[in-house]
């Protein structure tokens, strides 16, 4: 009875090299017989990878030879998994009448099998063939498609053609073979559906990486060029900065809430002064005169001084001096008080207010008193206005400007990130002009894991 | 006897050998082999053979899988992606003309939709299968998936066609152990 | 990066505001600082003002 186990040592499968019937160069073949095409490097010949005889497929011109960016042979490491590159195309949609190519690179393992990458402007793609349907709507190919839990939104629809190849291919692969190719975007992913002249439809899966992540993947040498533009699954380097500066934000405007409110309490606002005069406009003498003196304790505070005149249709300019009794310290300052008021043809009217209201900075303790020196034109009568004095006023107006400040850089973050997906949405099917369009891509926002 | 599954004798003298209408036999690019030994679920199996289907974008290989408890499935290796699957009694199974791209189905519970139809023969056997006629003109599979990882074939190579179902699996979750070697790798 | 220089410049803001109430700061400068002499609780008419006097009026129809 034979026993089981290896009981022959079965040779590892070697890499083949072909001789190339158009122009008798060799092809080298890295896929172990997985490639179904291989194109020969020195004639640009497709050859038929699975024929022993290796017949020509096609023959093409290449107007323009590509390098790859990534040589072919080149090994790097992706997700924890060795690959090789074995293929390189180029593919190019049309949209208005202007060619957008790309590039396409064919990596390979042995046990993992093939992956793919995607380059355009400098921006790059992980893509991997999915073997699950995602959920998309039958028939209406803008509609939204869902996988995995998440949403992906339609970005683009084009017809792509097959412009250029070199290397091997686990497909039939033509120059001039199209396939109308969908993108539903949720960046940094993106879901690619192709639809070949069969009809048969595959899906694929692609991550976004930069060109720095492929270089040290394949430890290539130099630098890989700057990507330009915004690419449609790029994530956005700003929306996770713009999460953390409004929740950083939101901190700090319940701080500016609590000083506030804490100034508001701890804040004595004490009336220590009012008094009622008359303001004789007839009377040609002196009018100036000096009120009773007040205390003012504590720290260097606030203390708003308001005037509340009768007026009607008339106006007064107050003379205000605010004097330390004991050191001679003075606060100068005048205030006018007007108002007017009638009725005509469009109704009544009014200007002006008889009620003026004017805050003194940082006025330490001691005794004061007021000098106050009325003024008007003669002959508008007899003007009775009271003189009140408030200390330890809270000022508002430094808990709004606060408010401001926080919100500014915020909403200036925000705005960045509008922009940034109104810069992508500009290159899909979608693009239109306007902050309406802008502003609903920004809610499309980004799926950070 | 086979020490490891006690009751499917593996025969490592039946080489690899064409049938059909092939030429020469496709370049073997399958990291699997007879005796190739893996885990699916929490049974373990054997590859105890193979058939080797081409079509005109390549070709794939059915390995024929063994579990310890006795039971039997397929494995199949296309470009590196795998599956596995296993033949289902349904009485009532569509028709080849019938069964369309786009067309949805319901087995096991599971909606299925026809992604794919191929048109492929058979061109190399080698090892244990469960069956002796294999020389067969062109086959029709047709090829459904699931919204989750599930697989289902048409086989339409007799008037009644026989359905597989299963699922799509990592290699690194099939846990190989004796596969092949590759030059550089 | 970012988000600490926000951080740091928002904890700037509130110390700002803080110290404004605390100071007593206002906004604008209303008025203007000067000494006078003790003559003035006795003789308010020789008050001299660092503005000089005002005559006209900027209200009305």
């Amino acid at each position: 009875m034979p026993e089981t186990g290896p009981g022959k040592t079965i040779p590892s499968v070697s890499v083949r090299s072909l001789s190339c019937p158009n122009c008798g160069g060799t092809v080298i073949v890295r896929s172990f017989g997985q490639a179904v095409t291989v194109v020969c490097g020195g004639c640009h010949s497709i050859l038929d990878a699975q024929d022993p005889n290796v017949q020509v497929l096609q023959k093409f011109k290449a107007a323009v030879k590509f390098e790859p960016l990534i040589p072919l042979g080149a090994r790097g490491k992706l997700r924890g998994t060795l690959y090789e590159a074995i293929g390189y195309q180029r593919r190019q949609i049309m949209v208005e009448g202007v060619p957008y190519s790309w590039a396409e690179y064919v990596l390979f393992n042995p046990y993992k099998g093939f992956r793919y990458l995607t380059e355009y402007n400098g921006h790059w793609n992980d893509v991997a063939p999915l073997r699950t349907l995602p959920d998309a709507t039958p028939g209406i190919w803008t509609a939204p498609v869902r996988y995995l839990g998440q949403t992906y939104k339609h970005f683009q629809t084009a017809e792509a053609q097959t412009v250029f190849v070199i290397g091997e291919f686990p497909w039939q692969v033509r120059v001039g073979e199209k396939a109308a190719v969908s993108d539903y975007v949720s960046p940094p992913r993106v879901l690619s559906s192709e639809t070949t002249e069969n009809k048969e439809v595959t899906w694929s899966l692609g991550e976004y990486m930069s060109g720095v992540d492929i270089w040290k993947a394949f430890s290539l040498s130099g630098q890989p060029s700057p990507p330009t533009g915004v690419y449609e699954n790029q994530p956005s380097p700003l929306s996770a900065t713009t999460k953390a500066i409004w929740k950083n934000c939101a901190l700090l405007l319940i701080g500016a809430v609590l000083l506030f409110v804490l100034n508001n309490v701890i804040s004595k606002d004490k009336i220590v002064y009012n008094n009622t005069y008359t303001f004789d406009t007839n009377d040609p003498g002196e009018h100036s005169f000096v009120t009773d003196t007040f205390e003012l304790t504590g720290r260097a505070v606030p203390v708003k001084v308001e005037t509340r005149a009768s007026l009607n249709n008339n106006w007064i300019y107050i003379n205000y001096a605010l004097i330390n009794e004991d050191t001679g310290q003075t606060y100068d300052f005048g205030r006018e008080v007007s108002y007017y008021s009638g009725y005509d043809s469009d109704g009544s009217w009014s200007e002006g207010s008889p009620h003026d209201s004017v805050v003194l900075p940082s006025v330490p303790a001691g005794h004061y008193y007021l000098r106050v020196e009325p003024e008007s034109d003669r002959g508008h009568g007899q003007i009775s206005y009271a003189v009140t004095v408030t200390h330890d006023h809270p000022v508002a107006a430094w808990f709004l400007i606060a408010l401001g400040l926080l919100v500014v850089p915020a909403v200036l973050t925000t705005w960045r990130s509008i922009n940034f997906e109104h810069r992508r949405w500009q290159e899909s099917d979608h693009a239109s002009s306007g902050l309406s369009s802008a502003l609903s891509a920004f809610s499309s926002g980004d799926n950070d894991d | 006897m086979c020490a490891f599954c006690k009751s499917i004798l593996v025969r490592t003298d039946v080489d690899l050998k064409k049938v059909g209408q092939v030429a020469d036999l496709p370049p073997d690019a399958s990291p699997l082999q007879i005796n190739t030994e893996g885990v699916y679920g929490n049974r373990s199996f054997v590859v105890v053979g193979r058939i080797i289907y081409q079509y005109d974008q390549g070709g794939w290989n059915e390995w024929h899988i063994v579990f310890n408890d006795g039971s039997d499935g397929w494995l199949s290796d296309a470009q590196d992606e795998y599956m596995i699957s296993f033949a289902k009694n349904i009485s009532v199974l569509p028709l080849e003309k019938d069964a369309k791209l786009g067309n949805s189905y319901q087995w096991d519970g599971i909606p299925f939709t026809v992604t794919s139809r191929t048109d492929a023969h058979y061109a190399g056997v080698e090892g244990e299968l469960p069956f002796e006629y294999w020389d067969k003109q062109d086959i029709v599979f047709v090829d459904l998936r699931s919204h989750k990882n599930d697989f289902a074939t048409l086989d339409y190579s007799d008037e009644t066609p026989v359905l597989y179902i299963g699922k799509a699996v990592d290699f690194d979750d099939l846990r190989l152990m004796n596969t092949r070697k590759f030059e550089g790798w | 990066m970012i988000r600490r220089l926000y951080l740091i410049y928002g904890l700037a803001v509130l110390g700002g505001l803080g110290l404004a109430q605390f100071r007593g700061w206002t906004l604008s400068p209303v008025s203007q600082l000067m000494v006078s002499p003790k003559s003035v609780r006795d003789n308010p008419g020789s008050y001299r003002s660092v503005y000089g006097y005002y005559h006209h009026y900027t209200g009305g129809k």
